[in-house]
């Protein structure tokens, strides 16, 4: 799968008077990507910048060739989003009505939409579920068809908020597998550093800037210092 | 209560003809005064329940319910007119109910919410969107048991510092994390590329 580039160029975002963000500039190329930091750092919307749920005040973000401020809709289509609690994120009651919706905002036809629902509910090996109220499922397979609906639009690149904070550690577990397998670029915010050992690329944001920009180990370490400062 | 999967045979009748039905019959249930015609009428309402072939406990809980609301009806009008008009209106409304259960479960989600939004496209033309007033029933239907958890959880909290009887502080947590709910959700419409402007047809 061919991954665009991914440019944050001088963005600064501000809430009311205070910068969120300051004169933040990225190119992203790594296939895996994990964003850490203190809460309140910046991470989310950092994360919210590369799919056009946050615009920035001033600067740009690029994926390939589309401006997120100019070419929402696009962008939507190329990245993903995995928010923090599924229960929020799972719009529909019945589950594959949930993943087909997305689709049906593409313009897919009805047959087109439920072979892709069953065919991204067998990837991920939650074909089970396809029935199921959305009310009735666990934390875990909840987390699971949030990310079926998000890979059922295929997107080249999947942004995760803080996928596994309501995960208990066999659900954590079978999650991170399953995003290691994902062809897409991932793109993880966390407070997990386990799940970024294998990770190619490492951002640490701290009051609103990259403070430290590396592979994982380095990134981690770094982290681990500021914290104990 | 909404059919997540059924494989009777009323599951493959068309929706529009299945709710079609069951409004003609319900207004038919009202011209009828025999009462032995509205007993034969139940029992085939019962016949029909039965064969849609729906699991026992997905019925359970509703049909005990609507067993205690409608023998507090027959007391009720039994009492204030005759008890043949207490019989006639319970029946009437027990089938009414059964044919109901019948048809919403055995319908899908999705195929009622596409029925709504043909019936409701003349709204079109009064300036209304049916795709975002079937959305906003999806999501009503969706939230429900989302926002109960929300409020046994506040209820559970507030119970813990002893204040499980000041309605202010179940009330106020739960109006705040519902509009959080809210905020995220609307989050997660957007970054599902959902667009609330009307569908061209």
């Amino acid at each position: 799968m061919e991954l665009p580039p991914i440019r944050i160029e001088n963005v600064t975002v501000r809430y009311e008077d205070r910068d969120v963000l300051t004169d933040v500039s990225l190119t992203l190329n790594e296939q895996r990507i994990g964003i850490i930091g203190a809460n309140g750092a910046g991470k989310s919307t950092l994360s919210r910048l590369l799919n056009g749920l946050v615009l920035p005040t001033q600067g740009s973000v690029h994926i390939g060739e589309l401006n997120t401020t100019q070419h929402s809709k696009q962008i939507r289509r190329q990245v993903g989003f995995v928010f923090q609690n599924p229960a929020n994120q799972i719009i529909m009651p019945i589950v594959s009505e949930d993943i087909a919706f997305g689709l049906k905002n593409l313009g897919m036809s009805k047959n087109e939409r439920q072979q892709r629902v069953a065919e991204t509910l067998s990837e991920l090996n939650i074909s089970h579920l396809s029935d199921r109220e959305s009310h009735t499922l666990s934390g875990g397979e909840q987390q699971m068809v949030a990310l079926a609906s998000v890979l059922a639009m295929r997107p080249r690149t999947i942004v995760f908020d803080e996928p596994t904070t309501m995960l208990d550690l066999r659900n954590r577990l079978g999650f991170q597998r399953e995003v290691s397998r994902l062809s897409q670029r991932a793109i993880v915010i966390t407070h997990d550093l386990e799940i970024l050992e294998d990770f190619e690329r490492v951002l640490v944001v701290t009051d609103g800037h990259i403070a430290f920009d590396g592979p994982a180990d380095a990134a981690i370490d770094h982290y681990r210092a500021w914290s104990h400062a | 209560m909404i059919a997540a999967h059924n494989t009777s045979y009323l599951s493959r009748i068309k929706p529009g003809w299945k709710f079609g039905s069951l409004l003609v019959l319900s207004i038919a249930l009202y011209m009828i005064t025999s009462w032995q015609v509205l007993l034969v009428a139940f029992v085939l309402s019962v016949f029909l329940l039965a064969s849609a072939r729906v699991p026992m406990k997905f019925l359970r809980g509703p049909l005990i319910s609507i067993t205690i609301i409608l023998g507090v009806v027959f007391i009720l009008l039994g009492i204030q007119t005759d008890w043949l008009n207490a019989l006639r209106s319970v029946l009437r409304l027990l089938t009414m109910c059964l044919l109901a259960y019948s048809v919403s479960l055995t319908t899908r989600f999705s195929e009622m919410l596409e029925l709504f939004q043909q019936v409701a496209s003349p709204l079109r033309y009064v300036g209304g969107n049916p795709d975002q007033i079937a959305l906003a029933l999806s999501m009503t239907i969706r939230f429900i048991p989302e926002l109960k958890k929300v409020y046994i959880e506040v209820r559970e909290a507030q119970h813990a510092r002893g204040l499980a009887n000041n309605p202010l502080a179940v009330t106020v947590p739960l109006v705040v994390r519902s509009l959080k709910i809210a905020d995220e959700t609307a989050e997660a419409l957007d970054a599902r590329g959902y667009d609330s402007a009307p569908t061209r047809r």
